[in-house]
């Protein structure tokens, strides 16, 4: 059993850089269908090793879908997901992931501290080195002096930036983030943006999902997504340069409109 | 499996409890104050008896009838209701007496024949108290009836034929006085005796019920269950860090509802403390597991109240709480042998009743067992079924 754990820490604590250029993520003709309603409809990308991979698109598009699957929580109908190589739903996977849900998804009668134990106690953190993952964790998302206030007091925004702490506290080499930035006013999205580009610069791979157009350009790459259809990838850059508009939404819809031409 | 992260739900659970002040009022508190209650409705009985008699009708009664009615204590201590042999249960379940004394029909003849007639006293029972009082009472007015019988005869009888009979020294009655039959309960115990045992049942089976369907609804509706889902922790390290974190509540609670009903309200302990943990423990890992289960059928927290009546409800009602089972309808009586508070109420009165030993309440534990290995069956696959 605590064999199990150590391999879970062994993985975390490898300099994800050794990785290179291997994608991190391999999706392959991804199905999840709900009774009649087809959510994801055969769905290929491939997420590369260190890079905030943003998954586009209007509510209902698949998004929250995609991400579940990917985290385990939803079984695909057909095709395939492979984390780090590996076939997901996995132990192994699971242990090196991260997830923030659109819900702030926190434990409100404990404090903010007790959260984060809890949450890097499951993913086998102990001791001093747990003690450190907390205390660092609560100095990135500028919660440290309200360590021990009891959650249900929090603001939307302290509770949004804990929820974010809690899913990363574990340092996991792959973070999902359903819509990490909803109700989050401007300055603290800023604050998770420049976040989310250290973790990138530290290795670790973020997935992360909005409807929110105009952030998309803090993305390494994006996947336009709509109606479980993809619609596009490519950095943002590219993705402006072949629509040839100037703003995401346009864009967006440009490549909506495209693929409606096609099929 | 990992027992640091069970031990980290566990103790997760614990600290959420331990800040919920109203619901550590509801664990503790409430069960004490019940008690008290149910200790004072149950001793507070009136001082005035009902007996209900039915007298001897046979040819030569009416001597018998009058003998009979100067004995009777005056109105302001007993009330008397006569009834025929018919009516003596449906009038003591009816609360119309609290005991009959029963004479034979031939009773007359047959002390005449001097074949010593039995006579049955009826106790309603449900009240020990009242119970035992009437007992006495009424033994001593058919011993007393006895006497005045025997006299009767020894003035009529030859001077010369004054001899007692009997070898012990004790008079020669011309009746006897069948063992008391009861309604309800029995003579062993009372009724504060009785109920005691079952109430550490009820409050662990029915607060752990409630905390953690609420417990586990909160994880659904908040969406932790879905962080703990996704992390390394499987769902059977899951289910038992709730099985860990809400047993010990338990345990702690039966702690404090024992200790009160030994020490405050003085009741009738005599079995081994290790058996009730026992039995609590059963009982509760069944309730924890019915809680994680119906909850995943609940949307929110007024929902999970709603199960209360059909859980605890039915439970109270058929388990043999306040009926003895074998006396419930015989439709009804099925049911009760599914329930799990059947056989924790039979075993926790067996343990702290009657002393009862492991051996002897075996087959109870079994069937809590069962009754706990199928609500954790049920739970996991809820669990799979609902959240995932």
């Amino acid at each position: 059993m605590d064999m199990n754990a150590d391999r879970t820490q062994e993985t975390m604590a490898r300099p994800a850089n050794n990785k290179g250029d291997q994608p991190m993520v391999v999706i392959e003709r991804l199905v999840k269908q709900f009774g009649r309603l087809r959510a994801i409809d055969d769905l290929t990308m491939t997420i590369k090793a260190g890079e905030t991979y943003g998954l586009i698109g209007p509510n209902g598009s698949g998004k929250t879908t995609l991400i579940r699957m990917l985290v385990g929580l939803l079984r695909p109908t057909s095709g395939t997901i492979r984390i780090g190589g590996e076939r997901v739903p996995s132990p192994q996977v699971a242990a090196s992931l991260g997830y923030m849900t659109q819900l702030s998804a926190l434990y409100l009668d404990l404090t903010a501290k007790e959260n984060l134990r809890f949450f890097s106690s499951i993913y086998g953190l102990r001791g001093k080195e747990q003690e450190r993952a907390i205390q660092e964790m609560l100095e990135r998302v500028d919660l440290a002096d309200r360590a021990n206030g009891v959650v249900g007091t929090f603001s939307g925004g302290m509770r949004q930036r804990l929820s974010l702490a809690c899913a990363l506290v574990h340092r996991p080499r792959l973070a999902l983030l359903d819509e990490p930035t909803v109700g989050v006013d401007p300055e603290l999205r800023r604050a998770f943006w420049d976040y989310f580009a250290q973790l990138n610069r530290e290795g670790v791979t973020i997935i992360v999902s909005t409807h929110q157009l105009d952030e998309a350009a803090h993305c390494t790459r994006l996947g336009l997504l709509r109606s479980g259809i993809l619609l596009a990838q490519d950095t943002p850059r590219q993705l402006l340069l072949q629509s040839g508009k100037d703003n995401m939404e346009d864009a967006f819809l440009y490549f909506a409109s495209r693929k409606e031409e096609l099929s | 499996m990992n027992f640091a992260r069970i031990a980290a739900l566990a103790s997760r659970i614990i600290r959420q409890l331990l800040r919920d002040r109203r619901t550590l009022a509801l664990i503790f508190v409430v069960p004490v104050v019940i008690m008290t209650l149910l200790y004072l409705v149950l001793t507070n009985t009136s001082s005035v008896h009902t007996l209900a008699l039915v007298r001897p009708s046979g040819p030569g009664s009416n001597q018998i009838n009058t003998l009979l009615d100067s004995l009777l204590p005056g109105k302001d201590t007993l009330h008397v209701v006569n009834i025929n042999a018919s009516q003596v249960d449906s009038t003591l379940k009816n609360g119309d007496a609290d005991a009959a004394v029963v004479f034979p029909a031939d009773f007359a003849q047959a002390v005449a024949a001097g074949q010593q007639p039995a006579v049955q006293i009826v106790l309603e029972g449900s009240d020990p108290t009242v119970a035992s009082a009437m007992n006495d009472l009424a033994g001593n007015i058919v011993r007393q009836l006895g006497i005045a019988l025997y006299v009767a005869k020894l003035k009529q009888s030859q001077p010369g034929q004054f001899a007692p009979t009997s070898s012990a020294g004790s008079l020669p009655l011309p009746l006897t006085i069948s063992q008391p039959r009861y309604i309800y309960g029995g003579s062993q115990y009372t009724y504060n005796d009785a109920l005691a045992p079952v109430f550490i049942g009820i409050f662990s089976f029915f607060f752990v019920f409630l905390l953690t369907s609420i417990a586990f609804l909160r994880e659904r509706s908040q969406g932790t269950i879905e962080r703990v889902l996704v992390s390394p922790l499987t769902r059977a390290e899951l289910v038992l860090g709730y099985i860990g974190g809400f047993t010990i509540f338990a345990l702690v609670q039966s702690i404090v509802v024992l200790l009160f009903v030994v020490f405050v309200l003085r009741v009738h302990y005599s079995g081994n403390l290790a058996l009730v943990f026992l039995v609590t423990v059963l009982l509760t890992i069944g309730s924890v597991n019915l809680g994680i289960f119906l909850s995943t059928f609940a949307q929110n927290e007024f929902q999970v109240v709603q199960f209360i009546p059909l859980v605890l409800g039915i439970q109270v009602f058929l388990s043999g709480v306040f009926w003895p089972v074998a006396q419930l309808p015989g439709a009804l009586q099925p049911i009760s042998y599914i329930l799990p508070l059947t056989y924790a109420n039979n075993a926790l009165r067996g343990v702290m009743l009657k002393g009862n030993t492991f051996a002897d309440i075996a087959g109870q534990l079994a069937a809590l067992l069962l009754f706990a290995l199928l609500m954790v069956l049920l739970s996991t696959l809820a669990m799979r079924r609902r959240v995932v």
